[in-house]
């Protein structure tokens, strides 16, 4: 085709945004548009505390930071020494627990990262793994 | 009657030389144009790659492809599904560069334009225009990975969906360069080419 070459640009540009277009509305449900993290996948700090015992609370956030403070009962798991710190974690784990998973702030993405894994990666994948709105951040504010 | 043999008589050394030679310029015109032809293939084969990956579920079929496992690949091709665009938006999220909503926009659209881009090398439709987009978005990926490395950011390469998130920095870097490099090289190609088609 002789067009120049911003033409062709173009003209493959507006192709593209077709199938993208279709793929958007057929996922429409299930990715936000608002947040990383769908609605269904976040909890309050409020409603993480009603939950009791029946919850575990997982520090993504660096070792360190876990050393100097976390939530009471939390069990550490990063990303970076993930298969040194899971089996801890898979020893107080039980089908049908609620995970609850923060990091520093609303912002961070340790928490997200960690739930996605929990979710994706491990055998059985896990169900009901929340990620803490507001992160340690939240938790502080309303300890 | 005089003859001159000689004279008539065809030259079959010079013709043989003068085919000779055009048969050689033209054969190695066509081993360059073929080799030209194999990195059309072979760049376009890496972005449709990379386009699949982020809108295929491929973690299966590329872990046993790893594997040589060749039986449970073609298991795998028969239960392919869609991937989640929310795994691609998270990764241009993690950048730290673009609001959410336009992360998600991207994670729709970029794997298609990469996948129309590389049909545009294949079939050579629109083909300077798909050299122009990948090289672009080569150069905007890898200045984003510098700035996101300079700023401390630890963050997954989306560039190959799942496949590339063990990738180091190094990694990236050489493998976006050699395909800039490569990209530029047929985007230059094709554009003298056109301006001297232009100029005859």
């Amino acid at each position: 085709m002789k067009s120049s070459l911003v033409g062709q640009a173009v003209i493959l540009a507006a192709l593209a945004l077709l199938p993208a277009a279709g793929e958007a509305i057929y996922f429409r449900d299930k990715i936000s548009w608002r947040s990383a993290i769908a609605p269904s996948e976040m909890v309050t700090v409020e409603q993480a505390r009603e939950w009791g015992d029946t919850a575990i609370w997982v520090d993504a956030r660096p070792e360190d930071e876990f050393a100097t403070d976390h939530v009471p009962g939390a069990i550490s798991l990063n990303e970076d020494r993930w298969n040194e710190l899971l089996p801890q974690f898979l020893a107080v784990w039980a089908p049908g627990k609620k995970i609850v998973v923060y990091c520093s702030s609303l912002s961070c993405n340790a928490s997200r990262e960690v739930a996605h894994r929990l979710r994706k990666t491990t055998e059985p994948p896990m169900e009901n793994v929340f990620v803490l709105e507001g992160g340690w951040e939240a938790w502080l504010k309303k300890r | 009657m005089n003859k001159t043999p000689n004279a008539q008589l065809p030259t079959p050394n010079a013709e043989r030389s003068e085919h000779s030679t055009l048969g050689v310029g033209r054969s190695a015109l066509d081993v360059r144009r073929f080799l030209w032809r194999i990195l059309d293939f072979v760049v376009a084969g890496i972005f449709i790659f990379a386009g699949l990956t982020k809108i295929l579920d491929l973690d299966h079929l590329i872990a046993d492809l790893q594997h040589l496992s060749v039986a449970n690949a073609f298991a795998d091709l028969g239960q392919l599904s869609l991937a989640s665009p929310a795994e691609f938006a998270s990764d241009i999220d993690n950048f730290k560069i673009l609001p959410w909503p336009v992360s998600v926009a991207l994670a729709f659209y970029l794997p298609w334009l990469e996948i129309f881009c590389a049909l545009g090398l294949v079939f050579r439709f629109l083909y300077r225009g798909a050299l122009a987009i990948l090289s672009a978005s080569i150069v905007v990926f890898t200045l984003a990975t510098i700035a996101a490395k300079i700023r401390g950011l630890d963050i997954t390469c989306g560039c190959f969906g799942h496949a590339s998130q063990n990738w180091s920095f190094p990694a990236h870097l050489i493998t976006n360069l050699a395909i800039l490099a490569a990209l530029l090289a047929l985007l230059f190609k094709a554009t003298s080419r056109n301006s001297l088609q232009n100029a005859v």
